[in-house]
């Protein structure tokens, strides 16, 4: 019998019925009316089956009193109704319960006895605070089609019905890029792009020239920058790292002050990108101090190796070197376009040419 | 004499009626075990429609007597098995206090108060 107990009760921990929380609340219930009569333990099947025989009384009183409500041609019940219920399921016990046919109700034994159940009774109320129960949980319905302010496809679907899905979760559209090429527009950005490179590189190299640094070896930073300003040992001074705008005080026209920080307002950001990381390795490299907004450089600074060529060729064809020397991403487009590059090499010599013949002063393109 | 008789029914049916209003009264003073959020979620599950919380509340103590007489009548059967067992005196003191609700004394019980004459009803059918 117990293994059967035993079975039966891990059968019904995994059957969970719709009810289980008035079943819980009526056991706690029933255990404490049995508790106040005098019982001081319980067996687990023996209170269960008591907490069923209670939630069955309660459910057929309440049966009963519409019953004869109904019968009184009433949907809602009143005290006699529940009287009349009681006395139907016999609660009563003895005798002198029982009410003779043709009495009234009100002076029914039953009633008399409840009386006197309250009054001799000890009251104990319910051990633990109940929530109204069962518990609504409302669902958020799908909108009609009125709702959504649709009106149905087919003329046989009415609008206070559910509204279809919307077209775009079950119907597959190619994906494509929607930015229009403007061809023209990107060349003329390339090169507004380009030439602020020059200045900035201009701007340094007069610095470079100004602190009389003829000689001077890259620091490995430099070098090292990613952005494919390769410095070689003994190469081009366009190749350094560009100077900080804000440090230099140059003509403002040439000057791209943008180029500082990252607040960049036209779409110049491969540029800072490009920059980055020379511009974190001169600071590195460059200054022991914080901002440094004046005229000389520092002493620290690693020094750059210069070397002058007279020769324009060598200039063009260091040049070139360095322009395959890159291996940012960002400045491919540069490659393979040769009217452009001859256009540039023209534009460097130019600059070279000037600071070369005035190197103490500054110059302006 | 029916009019007297009537006159007689109908006092007590004055009486009765404010001994049941008192009633109900007095039932708003006393808290049921059975809570009453159990009671009213049963009662609605079977059709019972009031909005008057002492209807509840009578129903709720007619529940709680219900249950409470069946109690009282198992744990009079659980003290009879446990005076019925005697096996040894010097273990008397040691015996089982604990009274425990069990399945046989509640469902000997229960069929005493539902069905009352049915130990008479089976005497007959054995005379039978």
């Amino acid at each position: 019998m117990s293994d059967g107990g035993k079975v039966g009760e891990s059968k019904r921990e995994k059957r969970a019925c719709a009810d289980e929380f008035g079943r819980a609340v009526s056991k706690i219930a029933v255990g404490q009316i049995c508790k106040n009569v005098g019982f001081e333990g319980f067996n687990e099947s023996a209170l269960e089956a008591f907490a069923d025989i209670a939630v069955r009384y309660l459910r057929d009183l309440g049966k009963t009193s519409n019953f004869y409500a109904n019968l009184a041609g009433r949907t809602e019940s009143n005290v006699f109704d529940i009287i009349q219920g009681l006395e139907d399921l016999g609660g009563s016990m003895g005798l002198p319960g029982t009410s003779a046919v043709g009495d009234c109700v009100t002076g029914s034994g039953i009633v008399k006895e409840i009386v006197e159940y309250v009054e001799s009774a000890e009251e104990t109320p319910f051990a633990q605070p109940l929530p109204h129960f069962p518990v609504v949980r409302h669902r958020r319905m799908t909108p009609s089609f009125m709702q959504m302010g649709e009106t149905p496809v087919f003329k046989s679907i009415p609008a206070w019905l559910p509204a279809f899905p919307d077209k775009h979760t079950y119907v597959h559209s190619p994906v494509w890029n929607e930015r229009v090429e403007n061809p023209l527009a990107d060349k003329i950005e390339l090169a507004r792009q380009r030439r602020k490179a020059e200045s900035s590189l201009l701007s340094l190299q007069q610095r470079l020239v100004r602190s009389g640094a003829t000689e001077a070896s890259t620091s490995a930073d430099i070098a090292a920058g990613g952005n494919g300003l390769v410095v070689a040992q003994s190469k081009n001074p366009f190749l350094a790292a560009p100077v900080q705008a804000g440090e230099k005080d140059v003509s403002p026209p040439v000057l791209p002050t943008k180029l500082s920080d990252g607040a960049i307002v036209e779409n110049h950001v491969s540029l800072v990108e490009a920059f980055a990381p020379a511009i974190d390795a001169v600071k590195d490299g460059f200054y022991d101090s914080g901002t440094n907004a004046g005229k000389s450089l520092p002493d620290k600074r690693p020094t750059v190796q210069l070397n002058f060529k007279s020769g324009r060729k060598s200039i063009g064809e260091s040049l070139d070197l360095s322009i395959r020397n890159r291996n940012s991403g960002k400045t491919t487009s540069w490659f393979g376009r040769d009217d452009e590059r001859d256009d540039k090499k023209r534009r460097a010599e130019l600059i070279l040419r000037h600071s070369m013949d005035n190197p103490t002063e500054l110059t302006q393109l | 004499m029916n009019q007297g008789q009537q006159s007689n029914q109908g006092n007590r049916h004055h009486d009765d009626d404010a001994a049941l209003s008192e009633f109900l009264a007095s039932l708003m003073d006393y808290t049921p075990t059975i809570p009453d959020e159990l009671v009213e979620h049963y009662l609605a599950k079977s059709g019972f429609q009031c909005p008057d919380v002492r209807l509840v509340r009578l129903v709720a103590v007619a529940t709680q007597k219900f249950i409470a007489e069946v109690a009282t009548d198992a744990l009079q059967h659980c003290k009879a098995r446990q005076a019925a067992v005697v096996k040894d005196k010097r273990d008397k003191q040691q015996k089982d206090k604990r009274l425990i609700l069990a399945m046989e004394d509640l469902s000997k019980a229960l069929r005493e108060t539902l069905l009352p004459n049915y130990g008479y009803a089976r005497e007959l059918l054995e005379e039978i």
